[in-house]
């Protein structure tokens, strides 16, 4: 995209399962598709797919692709230029750490988070990327509810974390997801507080923000100088109340598998009923003068193909966002 | 071109189900850098349901980011005794069809119309020398009838049409009258028949008025084209013909055919099409945007006179 903002697209939404988004030419497809559509970097995401991940784990995009310069060339051959961040769960269980649940609320599990940060760490920054972006912290309902002590604790590694990324040239930002404990505006603030803002930003998704009950706009007007990356979606609901509290709220609640039952949450830029004011956020990026990645995610929303066309179709003609 | 389906709560749906899913549809076609869309003419009535006139259709198409409806392909079943092109006694039936279907579609302005020339025929002789100096001879005079409206008659030959293979192609063409009958080249359609596409391009280009782009990996070697009702649903052997421009294995030669198209001085629309994308876990979607990536990143070059 030709714009003072830099706008990626994420990759995950392709990834449905383990083993459907394996193929090299299924991956060049999409990457030639995003490609097409205006997008010229992409944002990578770590899964639990083990040796099937191989434009999510490190060691597994190294085994296909040899290099950081390997896996640049293999973007390139569909048009994309390079990777903008990449998103990593520490407390998703994989197969490469012998399925470990680490915890970032434990702090005897820091040491082996900080050393799992740092093989994406160094890819990242061999391929030019801007941003690592973490989970914070494992769901809500995992674990009891945040005591006083939780902001600091987690904030501490995420300091750690940081440090590290910085000396190889890449930030670290705590992406909020709906599930996640640093739920409301307050929590977060809190969190945000308990890191150096040298080294730990805010990524901040609009979908999931609304989501968790917190006005993005609202949220980014106030705290923008937090803000180091940007995740753009949109959806359709709120959390009733304490959803993200339900047992297996991954499934209970993000997959309609119990309460309310709604199946998708996310959606496209513009989507009918949505609730996140897309261009009002962007309008408030511009005037802030933000200067990080706006990587645009389908996310579970959909055919993965068809949300990133109409993305597209949204910034071309609701953002006059003009295509490479 | 019209050809699409996705996926929606209830099931696979094409983009006619309402104004919302042809939003969708239209959006996309946009989005990955198309600027026009091609329709059949028998959408008449969902187009005057759902949007009360073919020139409130393309208002709609055109609030979506593209710039107009290019042609619209007339589809009709061919009868010896009602509707056939080789059948003289039922001229004068297509003649007044077409002046019906130009009045409806008068709201606009189109390129073409487009028209499957011969009847099927299911054995090995195909139309005769006669049948076809008779189909030649109606699309004149139907030709005549939509240039009343700036309109060209133009043929597309499908493989498994009566007018399928080259002799009957340069039969039917020397029959023709240039000022009124046109072809359209369909890429992977001659392929299949086992015509060269940038051959019959090159012998015939002074009445070509568009193209279908799109590729295939298989001919015809079974003489699927004698299938009822047609190979393109009922081949045995091969379950999906068509690909996007760009496939692994695909037969058409879409950089010669380009240098040919550059060479020829054609300045007119080329249409992409992905009929039947869908067979074998194809999709639309991604067919539209992987074809638009081939034109925009090999194609359009060659065209601009970068190639060779």
């Amino acid at each position: 995209m030709k714009d003072t903002l830099r706008w990626s697209y994420a990759i995950n939404a392709w990834n449905l399962r383990m083993d459907v988004f394996v193929r090299h030419e299924e991956q060049q497809r999409a990457l030639k598709t995003l490609s097409v559509l205006g997008f010229d970097h992409v944002e990578l995401a770590s899964g639990m797919g083990g040796r099937w991940e191989n434009l999510g784990t490190p060691e597994i995009i190294l085994i296909n692709h040899g290099s950081a310069e390997g896996l640049l060339a293999f973007l390139r051959r569909a048009g994309i230029s390079g990777v903008s961040s990449w998103c990593w769960d520490p407390g998703q269980p994989a197969e490469e750490t012998g399925y470990a649940f680490l915890m970032t609320r434990n702090p005897a599990d820091h040491d082996a988070i900080v050393e799992a940060a740092k093989p994406f760490v160094d890819l990242l920054a061999a391929a030019g990327g801007d941003q690592l972006v973490v989970r914070p912290a494992g769901s809500a309902w995992m674990a009891p509810p945040l005591g006083d002590g939780d902001a600091g604790i987690v904030g501490s590694l995420w300091n750690r974390v940081g440090e590290v990324a910085a000396a190889a040239g890449v930030g670290v930002s705590l992406h909020y997801d709906c599930l996640q404990p640093f739920h409301t505006e307050e929590q977060l603030v809190s969190l945000l507080d308990a890191t150096d803002p040298a080294l730990v930003g805010l990524a901040l998704d609009t979908a999931e923000l609304t989501i968790g009950g917190i006005d993005p706009v609202a949220f980014y007007d106030a705290h923008h100088g937090r803000v180091a990356h940007v995740q753009l979606k949109d959806t359709r609901f709120q959390d009733a109340g304490q959803e993200y509290l339900t047992p297996g709220a991954e499934a209970t609640m993000l997959k309609g598998g119990a309460g309310r039952r709604i199946e998708r949450w996310f959606y496209e830029l513009g989507t009918e009923g949505g609730l996140v004011d897309v261009e009002a956020f962007v309008a408030s990026l511009r005037a802030h003068g933000y200067g990080g990645w706006v990587v645009v995610e389908g996310d579970k929303g959909g055919n993965a193909t068809e949300v990133a066309m109409l993305n597209s179709w949204f910034l071309q003609r609701r953002l006059g966002v003009e295509k490479v | 071109m019209d050809h699409w389906r996705s996926n929606s709560p209830s099931g696979p749906i094409d983009q006619w189900r309402s104004r919302r899913t042809m939003t969708r549809f239209l959006r996309q076609v946009a989005a990955v850098g198309f600027d026009a869309i091609d329709t059949f003419d028998f959408r008449y009535w969902q187009i005057l349901e759902q949007y009360g006139s073919v020139a409130n259709y393309q208002e709609f198409v055109q609030e979506q980011g593209l710039e107009r409806i290019v042609n619209t392909f007339h589809g009709v079943y061919y009868e010896p005794d009602r509707y056939a092109p080789e059948v003289p006694e039922t001229h004068a039936t297509i003649v007044e069809d077409f002046k019906v279907t130009m009045d409806r579609w008068s709201g606009i302005q189109l390129d073409n119309v487009i028209v499957m020339p011969g009847s099927r025929f299911y054995d090995d002789h195909g139309p005769t020398d006669d049948q076809l100096k008779h189909a030649a001879d109606v699309w004149a005079k139907v030709g005549e009838v939509t240039q009343q409206y700036g309109v060209n008659l133009t043929c597309h030959h499908e493989h498994y049409a009566g007018i399928r293979n080259r002799r009957q192609i340069d039969t039917f063409y020397a029959y023709a009258d240039p000022r009124y009958v046109k072809f359209f080249v369909d890429t992977a359609q001659h392929c299949i028949a086992d015509v060269d596409p940038v051959d019959v391009y090159e012998a015939h280009h002074e009445r070509v008025t568009g193209f279908h782009f799109k590729d295939t990996r298989n001919k015809d070697v079974n003489e699927d084209y004698k299938l009822f009702p047609d190979a393109e649903v009922s081949a045995v052997t091969t379950e999906k013909w068509f690909y996007e421009m760009g496939t692994a294995e695909g037969l058409v030669d879409f950089e010669r055919m380009m240098r040919s198209v550059r060479d020829h001085g054609y300045e007119g629309w080329i249409s992409v099409e992905h009929d039947k994308a869908d067979k074998l876990g194809g999709d639309y979607a991604e067919s539209t945007a992987i074809s638009r990536w081939y034109a925009k990143n090999v194609l359009d070059g060659i065209y601009a006179g970068a190639g060779a």
